[in-house]
């Protein structure tokens, strides 16, 4: 059975990322390779739509880490939509729900990139 | 020591694919415990960080090593000891989490560990023959806050 999969799609230059499964110290490469992807291509505005992401360790959590700073020198976010109870549990207990921008739902999320302020800064 | 509260001890081999095996045996225990759905995921969750910390940092990456899990029901507390047989780990030199720092010098190690200490009333190491265990623990809900008893 296959743990992780992650679609992504685009939508007015915003990269949507759906990861369907369990992020942990297994499958992190896959998710990570998505998001380098949308790095590799000049894509600084990400959203992680996790409406089927069913677990995240603190390996997927160190992943978007890696990587905001970058992201956010270059203008960009990376946003998070639709988490479940436990995902959100866990952004909450490390203190990631202030780091980062999360949204109840996925268009709330792309609709933020428009409010012209596009670089990420955490959220008050 | 006539009771008949569940204990299970779990081997599995020091390879990431068995990381579902763990989470799936320790979510299922603790659901036997008295543990909500919620709780259940999240001691899960603890288990599964201490074992990729016993992969990546007492064995160091090498697959052939042996990750024992210890689960016992202690009545009001459930037990969670992760135990190998690897290179010594002091605990004490996992940095602490400063999450500001951690995004703006790219640093992800030690969150594992922030997270089991944050999941679970107790987390401890001790190192006795030769192996390194950590031994973490999580109160079970009072009775009567709405889960069932199992």
């Amino acid at each position: 059975m296959t743990e992780l999969s992650v679609d992504s799609r685009e939508l007015e230059g915003i990269v949507l990322l759906y990861p369907r499964g369990f992020i942990n110290a297994h499958t992190v490469r896959l998710f990570e390779g998505e998001i380098q992807k949308a790095l590799d291509q000049g894509r600084y505005r990400i959203v992680v739509s996790g409406a089927d992401l069913k677990y995240i360790a603190s390996a997927g959590l160190g992943a978007i880490m890696g990587v905001v700073e970058e992201i956010r020198t270059n203008g960009g976010d990376i946003r998070l939509a639709e988490l479940n109870e436990t995902v959100r549990n866990i952004f909450d207990i490390l203190g990631f729900n202030h780091l980062y921008r999360i949204f109840p739902s996925e268009v709330e999320a792309i609709l933020s990139f428009r409010e012209g302020g596009e670089t990420g800064s955490p959220p008050a | 020591m006539s009771s008949r509260r569940p204990a299970l001890v779990l081997r599995v081999p020091s390879r990431t694919e068995f990381l579902a095996t763990i989470r799936d045996v320790t979510r299922r225990m603790a659901e036997v415990a008295g543990f909500d759905g919620a709780q259940a995921d999240q001691l899960a969750l603890a288990a599964d960080e201490a074992s990729t910390n016993v992969i990546e940092h007492a064995y160091r990456g090498a697959p052939g090593r042996t990750i024992e899990l210890r689960f016992r029901d202690e009545g009001s507390d459930l037990c969670v000891e992760v135990v190998d047989d690897g290179a010594a780990v002091d605990p004490r030199a996992v940095p602490q989490v400063d999450l500001q720092r951690y995004a703006s010098e790219r640093r992800t190690g030690g969150l594992g560990m922030h997270l089991m200490g944050r999941i679970m009333d107790s987390v401890t190491f001790r190192r006795a023959a030769r192996r390194n265990v950590c031994c973490m623990v999580k109160r079970k809900p009072a009775a009567g806050s709405g889960v069932a008893a199992p």
